[in-house]
């Protein structure tokens, strides 16, 4: 960069405002007052953070920590309340299911006993019914059965006579008969 | 192209004279662009901490849950640090976390920052060592020197290794306020450069000067060089803050908790 340049004279005449032309960190006429400075800051810092800003913000997270671990326990009783009144719903539907079945069996054990015992007597109603009227079937066709000995005999009576011209006699017919 | 370090230099805005001091020699006395950009950090904690604590709710708004978070996570670095004892040491390593944070922040936003400063970073290391060494000795009286005599290693290794421990406590203000410093140093100087490219070779493409018109794709690729390093150095500007709080609390627990169980 021979040609004369803006921003050559620009950095010489700040290399000459840097004195040394080292490091501007290393001119130390400037160190005792910024030391003495930032000494006077820090301090005034420490204090405040000591005293008001860290309990401050402490007594916040403290406060903080204390409503969530609490909101923690209450929703955990709750929880819990729940979870027992859940269990107890449980056991009280549980023991309402077992006796509606008790009461269901029950009726219908009754039932069907009413129903046997119907059942019972009405069988015996009807067999007694059917007895009696096997009884009188019995009666009609015994005496149906003697009426068709003596139409048996009439008829044959009459047949001898077509046939034979001679009335046959009461003892013939009967002998006949045991023959036939 | 401009200069990339001009931006560390330490202007007087209100000169108040010069005087002569015993450990520092020929010191000008001077509220300076350094002492604003601390007192813009400074005032920037104040109002965020006011903002977070003064309306502060059990169910947090934004901001407030801004300023626990960062609350949380340095409580939890002494805490898990330090142990039992952290709470007590806990407005310390806030604070410097704070004012370390908010001045690498400021530092993006502002021409000047003041964690570039060696003075300052080398103000935090000796504040943080020397609370070390009085919490030490204080705590543990001449027993502090028990820090030197690791009594885990075996009897004739000890004094090697307590030399050893000895050299890297010496060591331990050093590196604290060179890595903070050489951070943003580099941070910024990168930046800048990256940055002057843009706008050197930009012009130089139009004016004909440099690269003439190859300047323009060099000038693109450092435009997006710049966004690049922006991002990285906020993340640097946080790395850095919380690194220092968490050194600070290593360094707080050896002596805190000087031997039980090294």
């Amino acid at each position: 960069m021979a040609a004369p340049n803006p921003h050559d004279t620009h950095a010489t005449t700040e290399a000459e405002g840097h004195g040394s032309g080292g490091l501007p960190q290393f001119q130390t006429e400037h160190w005792a007052g910024q030391i003495g400075y930032l000494l006077v800051l820090f301090f005034v810092l420490y204090i405040l953070i000591a005293k008001v800003f860290g309990p401050r913000l402490r007594r916040v997270m403290d406060e903080r920590r204390d409503t969530i671990s609490s909101a923690v326990a209450t929703a955990r009783q709750v929880q819990t309340e729940a979870a027992e009144q859940a269990a107890a719903a449980k056991a009280e539907v549980d023991k309402a299911r077992a006796d509606a079945r008790a009461t269901a069996a029950a009726a219908k054990a009754r039932v069907t006993e009413e129903a046997n015992a119907r059942q019972a007597a009405e069988e015996a109603v009807v067999n007694a019914r059917i007895a009696e009227a096997e009884a009188s079937i019995g009666k009609t066709r015994d005496a149906a059965m003697a009426n068709v000995s003596t139409i048996a005999a009439d008829t044959t009576a009459a047949i001898v006579e077509r046939l034979t011209g001679k009335t046959a006699t009461a003892a013939e017919l009967t002998a006949a008969k045991g023959a036939a | 192209m401009a200069d990339p370090i001009h931006q560390f230099q330490i202007q007087k805005v209100v000169d108040l004279g010069a005087v002569n001091l015993p450990v520092f020699g020929h010191t000008e006395l001077a509220i300076t662009n350094s002492h604003i950009a601390m007192t813009a950090a400074f005032v920037a904690i104040v109002l965020f901490l006011q903002f977070v604590t003064s309306g502060a709710k059990v169910v947090p708004g934004r901001l407030q849950t801004a300023g626990e978070s960062l609350f949380d996570m340095i409580d939890g670095v002494t805490d898990s640090i330090i142990g039992h004892d952290g709470r007590k040491y806990f407005p310390f390593v806030f604070t410097l976390f704070l004012l370390v944070l908010a001045m690498n922040l400021l530092g993006m936003f502002l021409s000047f920052t003041p964690t570039s400063q060696l003075a300052v970073t080398v103000t935090f290391a000796a504040l943080t060592i020397l609370l070390v060494i009085g919490v030490g000795f204080i705590k543990n009286g001449l027993g502090f020197f028990k820090l030197f005599w690791p009594m885990s290693a075996p009897l004739i290794l000890r004094p090697v290794v307590g030399a050893i421990e000895f050299l890297s406590f010496l060591l331990r203000p050093v590196t604290l306020a060179l890595r903070l410093f050489g951070n943003m140093l580099g941070g910024h100087v990168a930046l800048k450069i990256f940055a002057g490219f843009v706008v050197a070779l930009g012009a130089g493409a139009f004016v004909g000067e440099g690269l003439g018109i190859w300047g323009l794709p060099v000038a693109a690729l450092s435009m997006v060089g710049v966004v690049a390093i922006t991002a990285l150095e906020f993340l640097v500007a946080f790395l850095q803050a919380f690194v220092f709080a968490v050194l600070a609390s290593i360094y707080l627990n050896d002596v805190v908790n000087l031997g039980e169980g090294h």
